[in-house]
């Protein structure tokens, strides 16, 4: 095998393949490509959807007693007037009601979270004397969509139906701070809560029997419950001598024996007027029911109550929900006992796995469809080579992702997809011309590395051109505005970097595993 | 084979009629596909439905209805679901929202705190196991829980939730009604609702606004209420007390886990009107009395008036101007037509009471003809999000021409060449909505032109300029290299070219066929299948006609010599 002239290679394609193609560190860039991409997968925080910056922030200002149209004057209309003084605001939304003004601020897709937050701040707190007299101090609570939206929620209920409420409630807190104490777990919250609270529901009748007024026994009431700090004294010997005065109330029997009233000598007592219970908050009218499948038919509705479980931004929604799960387990034993159950109304982890799962699955199983369409037309080394080149882009690309902080979402993977059909474009029109030029009637005269590097060289600049055209395309999808553009923003970020992957590693191990694989055909064995 | 292909093409470019049959033939293939979209037989939508594990049942009574009453309707509701095989538990919410997710976070579910508002979220089996898609569900569902649970009380709003495709919006079509009067505001309003009511394909239909009901103000006689050495203060204090009732004290507990408020009103039967009128409640203030200064005791209904009153609605305003929303939900349909639909039914019907005229693409402005107030009714929601995201793709895709245009202008130095690169790229768009209308024949429901569509096409773009330029530049390498005649080189390097063109395209087709079932991308899939087609077609026969049409020699600087045999395999 001489060579009667060496190839010199014009084009960016030809170099490298010239480059790599009897490089000893080429398998080993090949593994480590593979394994940087899988360690990428692995680490990489899976969700459904992808992130999306959405800032905003609700401001709620109460001013009691006063009509919707008087809070609109005096609160909404300054207020709005103020907060459109601040840059990137999209819209604002006033709402007034009776008592209450509500302000929502909402920003442009994809302005910062925190600059926005305290811009909100800022400019309600510099305007705090435009409010007007009476008005209370005003809430601000900003949008926070990792924080406000709960990836897991689990409704709790009891299966005695005489079971108090606030025994629940007791239970759940109690489960609530152990998930909370999980690692990423932005806030948990209780949704369907009964309280405890100790009731006096006072008899119209009696009262006006005894002649007494609501406002006595308020204040009868108030008289005996209320917390003082310990007292603090001396004795001769410079001791201290602690005094605590203890709230008189200790008990709900204590809250029936306040006297409100005397009548002649004897003594009217709170329990005379009242029904006293110790309960749970009558006045909130907020709860939460629940029925599951049991066997096949549906429970009837039960109160429960429910607890939301959010994760931090950027972190991994499957990990999340499993360690919630598993904390649960923890309990369920305990609980069972004290015939307390539950079930897991919301798991965004196992969906995101799910979606995440199915979508790797149809990536394979494109790989093998289009490997298997190559074996028929190229031959099974060609399409053994193809097929390699793959995963290598599919590394790359996922590494470059894990770098730049994306997470894995469905529409990553459908960037991937979308991709793919592209990304073996380059490989097969790289195997295609080597393939040609072996079957080329001079092509048992020349040598086989010399004609992987023609053969690379030559199809080089065309397609670095038409991979440029496809980026060029894929690069204005990245400018679309909205919550749209920011729902696709994985398919111009992954698209573009998987195509120049493609390219180098089509360039680069196309022709080195051609020359080991490929033979050349016997001289005059030519199939056409 | 590839020889067969190469003397067709010989043969083709050398007679000028085939020619002009094969570019006559691409014009009326692509007016015919262009066609397709006014005359509807290809419908567009942003995003279609997507085949969910739960949705949300939003139950909105009218306002001033009781905690009791809405527990009421949503029962019923569960009941409803819970006929449904599918359905594994239900959660109702009664007051207040269910935990957030992302179509509540636009819809204001966290927000929900009154006694006419619920929800209702149904979780279902997973969908690989379930032959029957969430939104077919709800479609069939819909009219049977409004039916048997929307008119227990009047007034009541059942709405059903799914999480969304893509981005949530408030609603699939959201009409705002601008306006200086609430009266008026709330009026039109009102006339678009039942527009909407009438429109086929529209659901869930909504005014975001509070229903006016009758309620009662005390009035404190001032005369009265100084002579008697009491101050309004004490008496809201004390009907707050009676009716709402109040904690008016804590308990710190070293068992509990928070303080125990000591909560103090009248008990249940004491709070009870006999009925809902003036009457009823002088009867139960006259009971409650108020310890004065002087130590008397002076019944309420002494120094207060009880008058009937109408509530104060909400007043919402957006961007500083007084509107209200009128929301619709789409039924399984785009919400353009319906939404189209609406439109001319206002335009046709709503001239007896405004004079109207169009503003912007859509939006409309009514003038009250007798109080010459201005409204303007401007749509959002879906469609708003709709036309600005095939507005920024439309964008995207005019930036793509240009940019691979001003690329192979680069290249190619030659502003004819990079046209027919463009104007053959450009031909994909036959396939992409031939494509979705051959789909949709063969699909139970409707298959939409979607973004994701249109992103396929934008793609789409990319791929053909490659076979294109693949093609001229070998075309080119043999002219300029083997001295080969412009007819022989530009037959020779199609056919060459022509298999790894069917190889790459054979690729995107396979790998685009699992995309094609997808709910929400598929419309990329489709795109990308039936457009590439339409590409390697248009590539194999309709660029080398064009490239043969140009003067080729004078771009690529040929000169005439002899010909260099290439009289290969």
């Amino acid at each position: 095998m001489h060579a009667p002239h060496s190839y010199k290679p014009t084009d960016a394609a030809g170099k490298l393949a010239k480059g790599f193609l009897r490089n000893p560190l080429t398998p080993i860039l090949g593994i480590f490509l593979l394994i940087i991409g899988y360690i990428a997968l692995m680490l990489m925080p899976r969700e459904e959807n992808p992130q999306m910056v959405v800032s905003g922030s609700t401001v709620i200002v109460a001013l009691p007693g006063a009509t919707a149209s008087e809070v609109e004057n005096v609160i909404v209309k300054p207020l709005e007037r103020k907060l459109k003084e601040i840059k990137g605001i999209e819209h604002i939304y006033g709402m007034a009601m009776d008592n209450v003004a509500v302000i929502n601020a909402a920003f442009y897709i994809g302005e910062a979270k925190e600059d926005s937050n305290l811009k909100i701040y800022d400019k309600i707190m510099q305007n705090m004397s435009i409010l007007p007299k009476g008005a209370m101090q005003p809430i601000i609570k900003p949008l926070d969509i990792d924080v406000d939206i709960p990836i897991v929620s689990v409704a709790f209920y009891s299966n005695n139906p005489k079971m108090d409420p606030t025994v629940l409630y007791d239970h759940v807190k109690e489960i609530q701070h152990h998930i909370n104490g999980l690692p990423n777990v932005a806030v948990t919250d209780i949704k369907g809560a009964k309280k405890h609270q100790y009731n006096v529901l006072v008899d119209m009748n009696r009262l006006s029997g005894y002649n007494l007024s609501l406002g006595q026994i308020v204040m009868a009431t108030q008289s005996l419950a209320y917390n003082v700090p310990e007292i603090k004294g001396k004795t001769q010997d410079n001791k201290i001598v602690m005094i605590g005065v203890r709230n008189a109330i200790e008990s709900v029997e204590d809250v029936g024996n306040i006297i409100v009233a005397q009548y002649g000598g004897s003594a009217i007592y709170l329990r005379d007027v009242a029904t006293i219970t110790s309960g749970s908050d009558i006045q909130n009218f907020k709860s939460a029911l629940v029925s599951a499948k049991e066997d096949q038919t549906f429970s009837p509705l039960k109160d429960q109550i429910t607890l939301t479980v959010s994760k931090l931004q950027g972190t991994n929604a499957v990990n999340i929900a499993d360690a919630v799960k598993e904390e649960l387990e923890k309990y369920k034993e305990q609980m069972k006992a004290e015939g307390i159950n539950y079930v897991i109304t919301r798991n965004d982890g196992e969906r995101a796995n799910e979606a995440v799962n199915e979508l790797v699955f149809h990536l394979l199983l494109s790989i093998v469809i289009i490997a298997i369409l190559l074996i028929f037309v190229l031959g099974w080394r060609e399409s053994l080579i193809v097929t390699f080149t793959v995963p290598a882009i599919l590394a790359i690309t996922l590494f470059i992702a894990y770098l730049t902080g994306q997470t894995v979402n469905r529409i990553t993977l459908f960037a991937f997809l979308l991709s793919l059909g592209l990304l073996v474009d380059a490989a097969i029109i790289v195997i295609e011309n080597i393939h040609r030029h072996f079957h080329a009637p001079d092509a048992h005269e020349r040598d086989a590395d010399e004609l992987m590097i023609e053969a690379t060289d030559e199809i080089g600049a065309p397609t670095n051109i038409a991979t440029l055209a496809i980026i060029l395309t894929m690069v204005p999808m990245a400018f679309v505005g909205q919550m749209m553009g920011q729902f696709m923003k994985p398919i111009p970020a992954n698209v573009p970097v998987a195509l120049i992957a493609s390219l180098f590693v089509a360039y680069i191990f196309t022709p080195y595993l051609a020359v080991r694989l490929l033979k050349k055909p016997a001289p005059h064995g030519e199939s056409h | 084979m590839y020889k067969k292909f190469e003397n067709y093409l010989v043969d083709t470019l050398n007679s000028p009629a085939k020619k002009k049959k094969i570019l006559w033939a691409t014009l009326f293939a692509f007016i015919f596909a262009v066609a397709l979209i006014p005359t509807k037989l290809v419908l567009a939508k942003m995003l279609p439905g997507k085949n969910n594990d739960t949705y949300t049942v939003y139950l909105d009574l009218a306002n001033g209805s009781s905690i009791e009453q809405t527990r009421h309707v949503s029962e019923c509701v569960v009941n409803v679901l819970q006929k449904e095989p599918e359905a594994l538990d239900t959660e109702v919410f009664l007051g207040t929202g269910s935990p957030l997710d992302f179509a509540g976070l636009i819809k204001g579910s966290h927000f929900k705190n009154s006694e006419n508002v619920a929800e209702v979220v149904v979780n279902l089996t997973k969908k690989h196991h379930r032959d029957e898609p969430s939104y077919m569900m709800v479609q069939r569902l819909r009219p049977v829980i409004q039916k048997e649970c929307g008119n227990i009380y009047p007034q009541t709003n059942i709405k059903f939730i799914e999480p969304p495709a893509g981005p949530p919006t408030m609603a699939a079509i959201v009409a705002e009604v601008y306006g200086n009067k609430a009266e008026g505001i709330r009026h039109l309003a009102e006339r678009v609702e039942g527009v909407f009511k009438k429109t086929e394909g529209l659901v869930d239909i909504d005014i975001m606004q509070d229903e006016i009901y009758d309620k009662f103000e005390v009035r404190v006689n001032t005369d009265k209420i100084s002579k008697s050495g009491l101050d309004i203060k004490h008496v809201n204090d004390i009907l707050y007390l009676a009716f709402e009732g109040m904690g008016v004290a804590v308990k710190n507990s070293q068992n509990a886990t928070e303080q125990i408020p000591i909560f103090l009103t009248l008990t249940p039967e004491g709070k009870k009107f006999s009925s809902r009128d003036k009457n009823a409640i002088d009867i139960k203030l006259a009971s409650l009395t108020l310890l004065n200064q002087m130590g008397m005791m002076v019944p309420i209904t002494e120094i207060v008036e009880i008058v009937a009153v109408k509530s104060n609605p909400m007043i919402m305003s957006k961007d500083l101007h007084q509107m209200t929303n009128v929301l619709a939900e789409t039924d399984m349909v785009s919400q353009v037509y319906p939404l189209m639909a609406a439109r001319n039914t206002i335009l046709d019907t709503f001239g007896d009471e405004y004079e109207i005229t169009k503003t912007g693409l859509f939006n409309l402005q009514l003038v009250d003809k007798k109080t010459k107030e201005i409204y303007d009714l401007k749509w959002d929601g879906e469609m708003k999000v709709t036309l600005d995201t095939f507005r920024d793709l439309g964008g995207a895709f005019i930036a793509a021409l240009v940019l691979i245009f001003l690329l192979m202008v680069v290249y190619y130095k030659s502003f004819v060449l990079s046209g027919i690169v463009l104007l053959g790229s450009f031909l994909s768009i036959i396939g992409v909505i031939t494509g979705h209308g051959i789909v949709d024949i063969f699909t139970v429901d409707t298959f939409f032109l979607t973004a994701t569509s249109l992103i396929g096409f934008i793609a789409l773009i990319g791929i053909s300029s490659r076979n294109s330029l693949l093609l001229i530049d070998f075309t080119k390498s043999l002219m300029v290299d083997k001295g080969m005649h412009k007819t022989e080189a530009i037959a020779y390097a199609t056919a060459t070219r022509a298999k790894p063109i069917f190889l790459t395209a054979a690729a995107i087709i396979l790998a685009s066929t699992l995309l094609a079932s997808d709910a929400v991308f598929g419309g990329l899939g489709v795109s990308l299948i039936f457009g590439t087609i339409a590409a390697v077609i248009a590539s194999l026969l309709v660029v080398p006609v064009l490239i043969h049409n140009s003067d080729l020699e004078r771009h690529f600087n040929f000169h005439e010599r002899k010909a260099v045999s290439i009289m290969e395999p």
